[in-house]
């Protein structure tokens, strides 16, 4: 059992996401546009904020204190996180417990990039010094060719076919199309999704993330009227030290604490927000988590994903609505705290009472090492 | 010309790339062996870049480029380039 936490997120917010963002955007103008965003949505005054955590690939050289300054607020708490798919949770673990112990009382959570296509390629070959040293070399052009191999061994391991993987995409992309916010909203066929072009076999297009620019916001409180809780949160990174099979991620080992800490089982979640670099680490995390406790993944995507409509990613997640760098560690947990507080607009799931939300990625070698959990609840 | 995989001097265990400390005994010493092939497990290409992950007979997986047409399951040989792992065609 881990300690209870009594923080709760009174607001979620999101810079809106664009593929090419107008001249003069930059990642610490999507940042502070984010801060102004959730407090407005918050009804937090900038006064009141003092603690302030940040996840970012281009923000660098500044940091959260460069922020800080530049949004002119005075934390008593301060935190970094280069954790990219991760970085949320990891934000919000460690928020909840600077709240807890009295460290802060108001902090925000901020997330989110702005590339240009150089910088991203600078991202994806220097991503860490393995990838530089060992990987650039060959060259992967990213962790495409990776995913790649990993799907395709998820596909002989379970029988599945690309439309299996395409009722997930297809799913997302309905969702999506109640977000304003979502980059790509037209609806789209599982004949389109079949017929995307080849990136790396079995990958296609729609399978991978459009790279866009935008950040994702959240505030963190003691516990008052209302907000979002934390019924359970569980890290495990580095699980298997890149020696596994790639498609049991770390939440495989924390799910079953997970859940006794939540008093909860898959089967009592209203939303779902799962890390959605690609179909296959979506669906490895829903496995993991016992979403498909008999094994079937292929019936499971069939039947509750494409036929009963499972709540999963209702923002259109990353794959619909973009990957925005570390913002991408963030926006199930947005889209989630969206949900509970009843601000989803259209795509509202009635009476959402209870999420979960995973965070996976940095990528060492083969695959994704890091990976947490959180179950979120109304109060 | 063979891929070096990194030994750790105190046990045995074989890794790549190479770590700060032996996984299994905590060791800092590493030698390089030579592993002249291995299994081709997965593959796939990419902008006519053929990739694909091999299991070296002392146990490492390693991501290497693909200079042949092999086909997984079937053996391959490797190789460096610099330090970036190379199976070339035979």
């Amino acid at each position: 059992m881990v300690e209870p936490s009594d923080a709760v997120i009174v607001g979620a917010a999101e810079s809106p996401y664009s593929r090419h963002p107008p001249e003069g955007v930059t990642t610490e103008s999507l940042l502070a546009d984010a801060f102004v965003r959730v407090l407005a949505s918050s009804g937090i005054s900038r006064e009141e904020v003092d603690g302030l955590g940040v996840a970012s690939f281009t923000l660098a050289p500044d940091r959260a204190i460069d922020l800080a300054w530049k949004l002119g607020i005075r934390p008593r708490w301060l935190m970094d996180d280069g954790n990219g798919g991760a970085s949320g949770i990891q934000l919000l673990q460690h928020a909840m417990r600077a709240i807890d112990a009295g460290d802060a009382t108001t902090i925000v959570l901020l997330s989110g990039d702005h590339f240009d296509s150089a910088a991203f390629r600078v991202l994806v070959d220097t991503y860490n010094r393995t990838t530089a040293q060992y990987l650039a070399g060959i060259p992967t052009g990213g962790p495409n060719v990776l995913f790649a191999m990993l799907t395709r061994q998820q596909m002989d391991t379970h029988g599945l076919e690309r439309e299996d993987y395409g009722r997930l995409v297809v799913a997302q992309r309905r969702w999506a199309g109640l977000n304003p916010g979502a980059v790509y909203r037209a609806p789209l066929t599982l004949e389109e999704y079949l017929a995307a072009p080849v990136v790396a076999e079995p990958l296609h297009r729609l399978d991978c993330v459009p790279v866009v620019s935008g950040a994702d916001a959240l505030v963190v409180t003691a516990a008052g009227q209302g907000g979002v809780g934390i019924r359970a949160l569980r890290g495990l990174h580095n699980h298997d030290g890149q020696e596994g099979d790639g498609l049991r991620t770390g939440i495989a080992e924390l799910a079953r604490g997970l859940w006794e800490d939540a008093g909860a089982g898959p089967e009592d979640v209203d939303i779902v927000s799962v890390y959605d670099d690609y179909p296959a680490m979506a669906l490895a995390q829903l496995a993991d988590l016992g979403f498909a406790s008999d094994g079937d993944l292929r019936a499971f995507l069939r039947r509750r994903i494409e036929e009963e409509r499972l709540p999963v990613n209702t923002s259109g997640g990353q794959l619909s609505v973009g990957q925005a760098g570390a913002a991408g560690g963030m926006i199930g947990l947005v889209e989630s705290v969206a949900q509970l507080l009843g601000q989803a607009g259209e795509r509202q799931v009635e009476d959402a009472r209870l999420a979960v939300v995973t965070g996976y990625g940095m990528v060492l070698y083969r695959y994704g090492a890091c990976a947490n959990a959180v179950v979120l609840e109304r109060r | 010309m063979s891929l070096r995989v990194f030994v750790c001097e105190a046990c045995g265990r074989a890794v790549f790339p190479r770590r700060l400390l032996c996984p299994d005994c905590g060791g800092t010493e590493w030698r390089r062996e030579p592993v002249d092939g291995g299994v081709l497990e997965a593959g796939t290409e990419r902008d006519g870049v053929r990739v694909g992950a091999v299991r070296t007979p002392l146990g490492p997986l390693v991501i290497t480029r693909i200079e042949s047409e092999s086909r997984p399951g079937t053996d391959v040989p490797l190789g460096e380039d610099g330090d970036v792992p190379v199976s070339r065609a035979t």
